[in-house]
This record gives C-alpha cells, sequence and structure tokens, in this order.
C-alpha cells in the first residue's frame, strides 16, 4: 500500500451501532496480489449468492447459515475467495459502491470468525459499476480463486 | 415534443403560461417557487466599440457569453461599466471601464480560437465587476456510459464540449476535478479493482493514487489541490480517509462501522461532510480535519430533516450544502443552509447528485440520466447534456 497511515483515531462522542453489532476485532485486509477480479476472468461462485434486501448490510440467519457451511468447507482444500459486493441501480451511486463493500466486509468478518483465514479473503464492492454484465440485484457473490 | 424546445419555451413564457402546460412530474421544480430574476438587481453593461478586423465577431462573442450568464443588464444607454476590444485574427485584447472611466480590466488574450478568447474574457469581466468567477470557462466532470462502459467526461456548461478523459477497460466512474480544471481524480476499474487515479489534463500524465485493498471510491479534492478525501476499505471496513498528495500518507476522519460515501469539503479546506449509514439509512456527518498527524480530529452529525441524504457538497461561500435525498419515494436534491437553515428541495422526481457551480449561482444535477443546470434564483433550469448516454455523477470545478 503506497499510502501510510497516519492517524486514525477512535472520535468520541459519535452515535454508532450498539455495542452487540459492533465485531470486537477487524480484522484489515492483506494485499490482493494473485487475486482475479470477475470482471477480469470467468470465476465460479463458491455457493449461492446472498441476498440482502434495502439498505440492509448485516447478516441475517440465512446467510450465516450459507457461510457456516462455506467455512467448514474451506478446512478441507484451503482455497481464496474474492467476496464481491452489488447492488442493485437506483442508489446514489458512490453509496452503492460502500454499501456493497460494506455487506463484502460483513461477510469477510463472519468468515474469518468461522474459522476461515484472513490472508485467504478479499472484498470488492462494485455498487452497480459492473451492470449489466454482472448481478444487477443487492447480492454477495464468493467467488472461488 | 423534444424536450429541449420544451424548456426553452418554459423560460421564454411569462408565468402564467408556463403553469398552464402539463408537464411530466420530473420536469417540474419541487417546491421551490420559480422566481424571474429581478432587472434591477443586475448591474447594466454597455457593449463598447471592438476595433480590428475581428472585433465584430469577438463583441458578438463576448456579449453572448455574457447574456448567457445572466449577471448584466447589457444596454446602449446609460451604463455603469463598459466592454470594449480590439481582436486581430481571433486574438482579443478585452477591457472594461466604469462609468468614472477608471479601467477595471485590461488584458489580451491569445488562445488559437476567437471564441475560447472571448469566453475567458467574459469570465473576466464578470469576475471583475461582480467579484464572483464566470463560468464560461468552468468545467463540469461526469460519467456517461454512451460508449457501452462508463467513462469519465468534461463539458463546459453549456454541453457545447464534451470530451472523454478516460479510456478504460473496465470503465472509470466517481470523478472530481480540481479548483482550475488541470486535474481530474476518479476511480478506475483497470485491474479489474477499484483504484484511485489522478490525471494531469495538461500534460496528459496519470499516477495512482492508491490502489489498496478492497475498494477506493468517492475522491474530493481540497480547496487548495494538495488532498483529497476518499472511501477505502483496507482497514476492514469502509472509512473516509484523507489523502496528503506530496508525501503519500493518509488520516482517517470518519471512525464508522457503517457505510461512509461522498466526501466533499467545506471551502475552507478544514472541514470535510460525508454521508454514511450507521444502520438507519445514510446521514450526513462532518469531520474537523486535523492540522497535524498528532492532533485528533472531531466529527458532528449534521441533522437534514431527512433520513436518507447523501451526496453532500458545500458551497464556494460554505453557507450552504446541496445534498441528495429521499423525498416520497424518489430521489430529490435538497438545499440547505450551514450550519443552520431552511432546507428546500430544489428539484424532486428522481434528481440526485448535486454540485455547485464556482460562483455559487447555480447546481447542476442528473435526472433519469440527464444533466441539467439549474438557476437557484429563478428556479430555472436547463438540460445541457441529454441523449449521450446515461449521465451521472456530476462534478462542477470550484
Amino acid at each position: 500500500m503506497p499510502a501510510v497511515l497516519a492517524c486514525c483515531q477512535a472520535l468520541p462522542g459519535v452515535p454508532g451501532l450498539t455495542k452487540n453489532d459492533e465485531p470486537t476485532v477487524v480484522y484489515a485486509l492483506g494485499g490482493r496480489e494473485g487475486f482475479s477480479s470477475p470482471l477480469e476472468a470467468a470465476l465460479k461462485p463458491a455457493c449461492q449468492a446472498l441476498e440482502f434486501p434495502g439498505t440492509v448490510f448485516r447478516l441475517g440467519g440465512g446467510h450465516q447459515k450459507i457461510l457456516g457451511g462455506l467455512a467448514a468447507e474451506w478446512q478441507a482444500g484451503r482455497p481464496r475467495y474474492l467476496i464481491a459486493g452489488y447492488t442493485a441501480p437506483g442508489l446514489p451511486e458512490d453509496y452503492a459502491r460502500s454499501l456493497s463493500e460494506r455487506r463484502a466486509q460483513a461477510v469477510r468478518q463472519f468468515l474469518i470468525e468461522a474459522g476461515v483465514e484472513a490472508a485467504s479473503l478479499q472484498t470488492v464492492g462494485f455498487g452497480f459499476d459492473s451492470s449489466p454484465s454482472s448481478p444487477t440485484s443487492g447480492v454477495v457473490v464468493i467467488y472461488r480463486q | 415534443m423534444p424536450l429541449a424546445p420544451l424548456i426553452v419555451l418554459l423560460v421564454l413564457l411569462p408565468a402564467a403560461a408556463a403553469t398552464a402546460l402539463t408537464l411530466p412530474s420530473w420536469l417540474v421544480s419541487g417546491r421551490a417557487r420559480k422566481q424571474p430574476v429581478a432587472a434591477a438587481a443586475l448591474k447594466k453593461v454597455q457593449m463598447g466599440e471592438f476595433t480590428g478586423g475581428t472585433g465584430g465577431s469577438s463583441q458578438r462573442a463576448v456579449q453572448a457569453e455574457l447574456e448567457s450568464a445572466h449577471e448584466f443588464q447589457i444596454t446602449s444607454g446609460q451604463a455603469e461599466f463598459v466592454i470594449s476590444g480590439a481582436s486581430v485574427g481571433g486574438r482579443l485584447t478585452g477591457r472594461v471601464m466604469d462609468s468614472s472611466g477608471k479601467r477595471l480590466l485590461e488584458r489580451t488574450y491569445a488562445a488559437p480560437g476567437l471564441d475560447e478568447n472571448a469566453r475567458a474574457f467574459a469570465d473576466d469581466v464578470i469576475l471583475a465587476i461582480t467579484g464572483k468567477p464566470g463560468l464560461a470557462t468552468s468545467r463540469i466532470a461526469f460519467v456517461s456510459d454512451k460508449s457501452g462502459v462508463r467513462q469519465v467526461y468534461l463539458s463546459d456548461p453549456e454541453g457545447r464540449e464534451v470530451f472523454q478523459v478516460t479510456h478504460h477497460r473496465h470503465g472509470a466512474v466517481s470523478p472530481t476535478l480540481n479548483s482550475d480544471a488541470s486535474a481530474v481524480a476518479y476511480t478506475s476499474y483497470r485491474s479489474g479493482f477499484p483504484v484511485v487515479q489522478w490525471l494531469d489534463l495538461g500534460q496528459g500524465w496519470e499516477r495512482t493514487v492508491t490502489d489498496t485493498s478492497g475498494s477506493s471510491f468517492g475522491a474530493a479534492f481540497s480547496p487548495d489541490g494538495q488532498r483529497l478525501a476518499m472511501v477505502m476499505s483496507f482497514l476492514g471496513n469502509p472509512e473516509v480517509f484523507v489523502t496528503d498528495l506530496n508525501t503519500n500518507t493518509a488520516a482517517c476522519i470518519s471512525d464508522t462501522t457503517g457505510v461512509p460515501g461522498s466526501p466533499s469539503w467545506h471551502p475552507d479546506g478544514r472541514q470535510v461532510i460525508f454521508s454514511d449509514d450507521r444502520g438507519q439509512g445514510p446521514a450526513l456527518y462532518v469531520a474537523e480535519v486535523p492540522e497535524t498527524n498528532q492532533s485528533q480530529a472531531s466529527l458532528v452529525r449534521w441533522r437534514t430533516g431527512y433520513r436518507f441524504s447523501t451526496d453532500p457538497e458545500f458551497s464556494p461561500d460554505g453557507q450552504s450544502v446541496a445534498f441528495t435525498a429521499r423525498s416520497g419515494g424518489h430521489l430529490a436534491v435538497v438545499v440547505k443552509g450551514w450550519p443552520n437553515g431552511h432546507a428546500r428541495v430544489i428539484q424532486a422526481g428522481g434528481a440526485a447528485h448535486p454540485s455547485w457551480s464556482p460562483n455559487g449561482r447555480y447546481v447542476c444535477y442528473t435526472q433519469h440520466g440527464v444533466l441539467y443546470v439549474h438557476h437557484l434564483t429563478s428556479g430555472h433550469r436547463r438540460a445541457i447534456l441529454e441523449k449521450q448516454g446515461r449521465i451521472s455523477e456530476p462534478r462542477w470545478m470550484k
């Protein structure tokens, strides 16, 4: 990474998520060298796409069930996954990018807590920049690398 | 009836006749009432003599630019200012005198084209008389999918000169211009992943600002052009960072576990406003940018009165913020006084992504893929780019 993180400090007095919603540890991403983008290559999804309604970015029970199965599978071959978020058109573009990235990060966080090695996971949020060739609804797709 | 003639007609018709027409809902301004610009408020300007072989053409071109700016009442009678000049071969020397004969401006313009010189002179005339920058030489960056892939383009505010800036295979989005439109920063997908790049429009060279893991987008130039505010997610969740372009250092200013986006600078260069969804829809937050690496940023939520607010941008005088809100199930462009003031819907029915003109009198925005320029006092608006693919994310240089 070319940029050096100079300061990222806790800011007081900001209403945030409830304590129960905040992860205890947020895992920074490792380098993405060797990961392929679905824009560059035909990648195979590792499981069914995870659907998110509206502007929700937290994982539901259905998501956790699918991801639990994927985390168990990962132990066998330890593959690498690219977690890609998409949204439907209609949202403000920048918000759509951030929302799709945030959903992808929520999926990554769950997989790490379920035992998947952090270095095996990368995220990207496309919003609806890659439509119509990519998904055009609010989903997270986990691509096997 | 084609859209462009209809809009022109609306501007020319008296108010009573205009309201008699039935228009699509998205073509009608929101709650804002259209008000004619008071002629008495406009300064009177007289077009004096333009000598030389291309003097007549220059005079007409300058007058056309000044008329389209709606800053003056051009008269042949008694005037507060007289504009004159000389032009040979398209080169233009223009001057502005006040009624006492004092010379306010005299400058020579030697760009290759007469129109280019006329626009530059008109902008200088506006600045000399009103103290606010003219728009003729300003530029709007935007995204269009007309080539089949989203790319970044530049246009003048009339939509006459459109220039494709990027040609990336997987597209480029989220552009921002620096204050003199000599550089544009944007997010490109050149490697299949989003990276923020910086392009010098004069020299043509390109530089990668950040190619971090995760996503990078939403870049916004600081007023001095030395820093970029942007969203990066390499920490494990998206955050707003301020990156110093000279030192390649970055400071996080958002402290969120939500969905931050669309940072934009206050003209004083000390505050950044951005949207952040912490689970209840996107709201607006303002961060004080730390002056040193050791100092701590402060962050406050700014209540807009809307549960869904994104794409904020401070006006050039720092007195107002334009943003996208969700109103009645549709997106709308809203302007609200900063830090306190009345929120006014400028355009409802799917209008989004407002950006202020350099003089603060207009905002541009998109609605149904068309780029509009909207005069805030009169409420009149004009489609400056349509049938150019689906246009999104306009940013006017400041």
